[in-house]
């Protein structure tokens, strides 16, 4: 494996892990219930 | 909280551009598919098949597209941010600019200026005007939100900034090339890393441009015109992240068996069958958040075009990964199978949520009800039927085309001539342009709508009725 496919390796694993923490984030017991309130709030946006 | 003054003007003046060049681009289509079964149509050296498709394509993205994203946009982004446009100045040169380039771009491909590549035809000179337009939209949407004031950012919001981001990225790099004169330049690339990037260029403007701002406008029409908000906020915000990592990956599987490294073909080909799960997380949450209102797919003619329009998006985004493996590409690749794809794409979903878009539109910024909802009723039914004769008939021709195009004699000769398989696609393109022209009625008929209720409408009915489609 020359250093080319390891810095792609690298890459696709630092995205991945990216997307990971988005979804841990967006269903975290934390977040879960504040992540719902936009869309009741854009029903009312006029 | 008082309320702001919304610019509304502006999203008028982008609603008739979009509109007018929507017009064009059908009656363009049509003109080239009757060239197709009537060669003797071609009028050199202007109106020919070569330089009239990328008008008809040309128009059909950067002006019908491109001019209800910016009309949209610009009613979506005050409203979820509750503020007014950061600069309506800006805007009003955008919308001069915006029609001065699309102009400019169809008189230099009539006159034969072109780049060669597909959706990027434009010369050097047409190339930074769009940058110039491009940047002028963006920093306007961006600054706005940057001073909303809510907290939250509605899912739209995001494939807005997706579209805005992933467009400018997608259009810098694929238009470098070397100008050796006022309208002809070389690309800056060579060879297959010229094609690969005009590929990745080519399939991420459909995710850029045919993808993200329609999720957007659905994800804010559809709860707008059912009077319920979507079924989950959640899974529109992972399906928004996974398609945005999902899809840079997948513009090599235009150049399967081709000279292109083959782990980049693999590679696109594999993300093109990942990415089935967030475009079906899209329309999942559009069916889901139809639960209990079903009924309104009789009763409102926006939520009929909207649900439609996403159903097509489910269909494109199955067909269009089972198109990206290997073995099945090698069948239908350069067939009429790809055109029907497109078609169910930009007259099925994109163009159905176009129309969803502007009916919701118009009554609310003119302040009057719409015309006729026999109409609007009507309109819809010519879209569906002439999308549907337009694709089936081509996917036909395509599995036709394909089968002759390999089918061999014993000793390995081919069994049918060039010129035969072209006789036998004869009746499909007949069928082909009576799609179209049913489309195009379709396109009158919405025009003498929207003209009648600009003009004749009735200041009445409630604004929450109004944009319910029931009023």
């Amino acid at each position: 494996m020359d250093l080319a496919s390891i810095l792609y390796l690298g890459v696709t694993f630092g995205l991945f892990a990216i997307f990971a923490w988005i979804v841990i984030r967006t269903y975290s017991r934390k977040n879960r219930d504040k992540n719902e309130i936009a869309k009741y709030r854009m029903l009312d946006d006029d | 909280m008082e309320k702001p003054q919304y610019n509304t003007d502006i999203v008028k003046s982008f609603v008739h551009s979009s509109v007018l060049w929507g017009l064009v681009t059908v009656l363009v289509g049509l003109v080239v598919s009757v060239q197709l079964t009537n060669p003797e149509l071609n009028f050199p050296p202007y109106f020919t098949y070569g330089r009239l498709r990328p008008l008809h394509t040309n128009a059909g993205f950067f002006g019908w597209v491109v001019g209800f994203i910016f009309a949209t946009f610009y009613y979506i982004v005050q409203r979820l941010c509750k503020v007014r446009l950061w600069s309506d100045k800006l805007a009003t040169f955008q919308l001069w600019f915006f029609n001065a380039t699309i102009v400019a771009t169809a008189i230099t491909l009539l006159l034969g200026y072109t780049t060669s590549k597909e959706y990027h035809e434009m010369e050097w000179p047409i190339d930074l005007m769009i940058i110039i337009l491009w940047v002028t939209f963006a920093v306007n949407i961006v600054m706005t939100i940057i001073k909303r004031k809510e907290e939250q950012m509605y899912i739209s919001l995001w494939y807005m900034l997706a579209a805005i981001v992933g467009v400018a990225i997608l259009f810098l790099v694929n238009s470098a090339a070397v100008p050796v004169s006022l309208f002809k330049s070389y690309s800056a690339f060579a060879g297959t890393n010229d094609a690969n990037v005009q590929w990745w260029f080519g399939h991420n403007a459909v995710a850029m441009l045919l993808t993200a701002p329609p999720l957007a406008m659905f994800y804010y029409f559809l709860p707008k015109s059912t009077g319920v908000p979507i079924y989950s906020h959640k899974i529109s915000i992972i399906s928004f992240w996974s398609m945005i990592f999902m899809y840079l990956w997948t513009g090599a599987h235009h150049l399967l068996w081709t000279p292109v490294p083959d782990w980049i073909q693999t590679l696109a080909m594999a993300f093109s069958v990942m990415l089935i799960a967030p475009s079906w997380g899209s329309v999942i949450n559009g069916y889901m958040s139809m639960k209990g209102q079903w009924h309104q797919m009789r009763e409102n003619y926006l939520v009929k075009f909207l649900i439609l329009g996403i159903t097509f998006y489910g269909l494109q985004t199955l067909q269009g990964p089972m198109q990206a493996i290997r073995s099945f590409s090698a069948f239908i690749h350069y067939t009429d199978w790809v055109p029907a794809h497109i078609h169910m794409g930009t007259m099925g979903w994109v163009s159905m949520i176009g129309f969803a878009s502007i009916y919701y539109l118009v009554p609310r910024i003119y302040g009057k009800e719409l015309y006729s909802i026999p109409l609007a009723n009507v309109h819809f039914w010519l879209a569906l039927t002439g999308q549907l004769v337009w694709s089936i008939s081509l996917w036909i021709a395509g599995v036709l085309q394909a089968g002759m195009w390999t089918a061999m004699n014993p000793d390995g000769s081919l069994t049918y001539t060039f010129m035969e398989t072209m006789v036998e696609m004869y009746p499909y393109w007949w069928a082909r342009t009576a799609g179209g022209a049913l489309f195009f009625f379709g396109i009158l008929v919405f025009i003498y709508n929207l003209f009648k209720t600009v003009r004749n409408g009735e200041k009445t009915a409630p604004l929450t009725a109004i944009a319910q489609g029931r009023a």
